[in-house]
């Protein structure tokens, strides 16, 4: 008679129920597209989802010695993610997201020059209030090796205009242990800014966008993936920012961005090491590397996340601290300069019965003298905390 | 910019037509000629009976063997639907035994907690059991007849699998 | 079509030299990825983790690439393009 054996007692929580074991789409591929992105290839989902996320993002008040006038007050954003995703049959499943982001605060219009000489923002006045509704639904399909999805997206706010439509599709390698992916998207925006506390010289201008990607994702051993992907996107269109009093962007934008990540759980310490890495470059003379590293660590009913991200960006060919308005294009958009940026934040997830719920919480800190690049400090590089709450029930 | 969008949905518009048409993952029972004979096993019990579970024990009767395991995601919906298959048709002689992969036991309980079956569960930590039926996907479930001979291997799980399943046990059940 | 020829002319550029290098070498790489020792189907509960998963979940991801490509010049890296926005 067989004497049974009693296993050495597993922290990871029996109700945190996995997802299947075979690597499928790659997860960062259809990461833009809202939802659907499901980890096994050959199944829908089996159960039902609704969902619902809240965050908040609060940026810091631009400090007093790069100020000049205007608000110093700058973004906060209210986000509330709405979703439900459910099984269609054996072989289709439908995902249905909505997003409301309510923002207000005042943003930098031109960077000037302080009576001492330095460079200082001059922001918007007072505080914009502006409403972002976005609704987008996926469809999926699934065989036996892969799936496929297509996915329209609609949003609105009072100065903008967006319809986006993508296309995705994963499939495994006969031993299942390799998973391609691909997916092309075009979004058609229309601008329109409305005319409030700043003046703007546009009445309504297009930007078309078209993106591809493509990626493999590979099993290396019972504890290890590891993934690559190159995407590339295409924008053209009015480019500028119609909000700032000096921008002239070129009314082309090619952008390419390689990116790779890595798995590796630990059965002993019940973790996992994630990382991930992009390089981008794009033919404005930007480029960036973002790195980022977390550790996922299982309890009994929940798991901890703290998480590490580091960004550097080069300044954009026509970027100056103050706008060159001698040249063809210009701008003084901080988001156009050198700069470097790190993101520290704790993510954790709870797992009850049906119930799962999620709470994260971030800062992000940036700075000239942190990034690789050289290039003039912009005045107004951007801080910012934010934190979300979750929750979402899984039924038949 | 729009011509470009109507080139994409156009294209996307064909692709899906094309996946429309492949293939699922199901086979029916083989004849008995091809059919190859099921590995013998033998392995502890977890639930549902005492002891040992071995195939020898069944010989004589049709046969499920599953496998399946606590961090498989379709095994939520299988797990459930071969219950009920052996709930109908063990009264007419159907035997079903499921084996746990699991490396760790205490997963198999937590699962069989929340989803709980009726039919004998066995469990391989050590892998030699699926290897010897060259498992493939999870969950694998063979359908072994009277003589000891796989017939039907099912891998993967969708909801209305199970329908296929049962007409297959049926017409084995006959033989 | 324009777009691709667009990519063409993009990839073929001085500046994307080094890059393209490294992609090659990201494709040698996976190519060459057939050596590797096969994980049986039974072996891969390890990789079903929560923390195994390429996202942690497809709305965070969302919403963080929301974030960063509004407020940072880079995009992409993680497939397709969603709809604009206005961000300011």
């Amino acid at each position: 008679m067989a004497v049974i054996e009693r296993g050495v007692k597993n922290a990871h929580s029996a109700s945190t129920i996995k997802q299947s074991p075979l690597v499928r789409t790659l997860g960062a591929a259809v990461a833009a597209l809202p939802a659907y992105q499901n980890t096994y290839a050959d199944a829908p989902p089996e159960f039902t989802e609704v969902g619902l996320r809240y965050s908040h993002y609060s940026e810091d008040s631009l400090s007093e010695d790069k100020f000049i006038a205007g608000a110093r007050g700058r973004y906060d954003i209210d986000v509330t993610q709405l979703w439900i995703e459910a099984p269609i049959g054996s072989n289709w499943s439908i995902a249905v997201d909505v997003q409301n982001d309510s923002m207000s605060g005042a943003s930098p219009w031109f960077v000037g020059t302080q009576v001492d000489g330095q460079p200082g923002v001059i922001m918007s006045g007072a505080s914009i209030y502006d409403n972002r509704v976005e609704v987008g639904a996926t469809t999926r399909y699934f065989w036996a090796d892969g799936n496929a999805g297509f996915n329209v997206t609609h949003s609105k706010e009072d100065d903008y205009e967006a319809l986006a439509m993508a296309f995705d599709v994963a499939w495994n390698s006969a031993d299942n242990a390799r998973t391609w992916s691909a997916s092309a998207s075009t979004s058609n925006d229309r601008v329109e800014p409305v005319n409030g506390n700043i003046p703007v010289f546009i009445d309504q201008e297009d930007i078309d966008t078209a993106s591809v990607y493509f990626g493999v994702s590979q099993i290396l051993s019972s504890t290890a993936i590891v993934r690559i992907g190159l995407g590339y996107t295409f924008s053209e269109g009015y480019l500028s920012d119609p909000y700032k009093l000096f921008d002239a962007r070129p009314d082309e934008h090619s952008r390419t961005a390689l990116s790779g990540g890595y798995r590796k759980f630990f059965p002993e310490a019940q973790g996992a090491l994630q990382i991930d890495y992009r390089y981008y470059s794009d033919d404005w003379g930007t480029d960036s590397h973002t790195a980022e590293v977390a550790w996922h660590q299982s309890f009994d009913r929940f798991a901890l996340t703290p998480y590490l991200r580091y960004y550097s960006q080069r300044e954009a060919d026509f970027f100056s601290v103050i706008a060159d308005l001698e040249q063809d294009f210009y701008a003084d958009d901080f988001r156009l300069s050198s700069y470097g940026a790190i993101t520290v934040g704790l993510r954790s997830t709870v797992q009850i019965g049906d119930w799962q719920m999620e709470g994260q919480l971030e800062r992000y800190e940036s700075d000239n003298d942190w990034g690789l690049y050289d290039g003039e400090a912009a005045p107004a590089l951007v801080n910012f905390w934010r934190a979300t709450i979750g929750i979402s029930w899984r039924f038949d | 910019m729009l011509n470009f969008t109507v080139y994409v949905t156009k294209a996307l518009g064909g692709l899906l037509v094309c996946i429309l048409f492949s293939a699922g993952v199901h086979s029916s029972p083989s004849s008995k000629q091809d059919a190859l004979p099921a590995p013998h096993f033998s392995l502890p019990a977890i639930a549902n009976t005492e002891g040992a579970i071995s195939l020898d024990a069944f010989k004589g009767s049709v046969t499920y063997v599953d496998f399946w395991a606590s961090w498989c995601g379709p095994c939520r919906l299988s797990l459930p639907a071969l219950d009920a298959i052996y709930r109908d048709l063990a009264p007419k002689g159907l035997k079903v035994m499921a084996i746990s992969v699991d490396v760790v036991e205490e997963d198999a309980w937590d699962f069989l907690a929340r989803y709980p079956v009726t039919y004998p569960i066995a469990i391989d930590t050590e892998g030699s059991v699926p290897k010897a039926y060259a498992v493939n996907g999870m969950p694998s479930g063979y359908l072994i007849d009277r003589e000891g001979r796989v017939r039907a291997v099912h891998v993967g799980f969708k909801r209305g699998d199970e329908d296929a399943l049962r007409a297959e046990i049926l017409q084995l059940l006959e033989e | 079509m324009h777009c691709a020829l667009k990519f063409c002319s993009y990839w073929r550029s001085k500046r994307l030299e080094a890059f393209r290098f490294v992609v090659l070498c990201a494709v040698m790489g996976v190519a060459g990825c057939s050596g590797l020792e096969p994980v049986a189907a039974w072996e891969r509960g390890y990789l079903a983790e929560e923390g195994m998963q390429w996202q942690s979940s497809a709305r965070e991801a969302k919403f963080e690439g929301h974030v960063y490509t509004s407020k940072e010049a880079s995009s992409g890296g993680n497939g397709a393009a969603g709809g604009g926005c206005g961000c300011n």
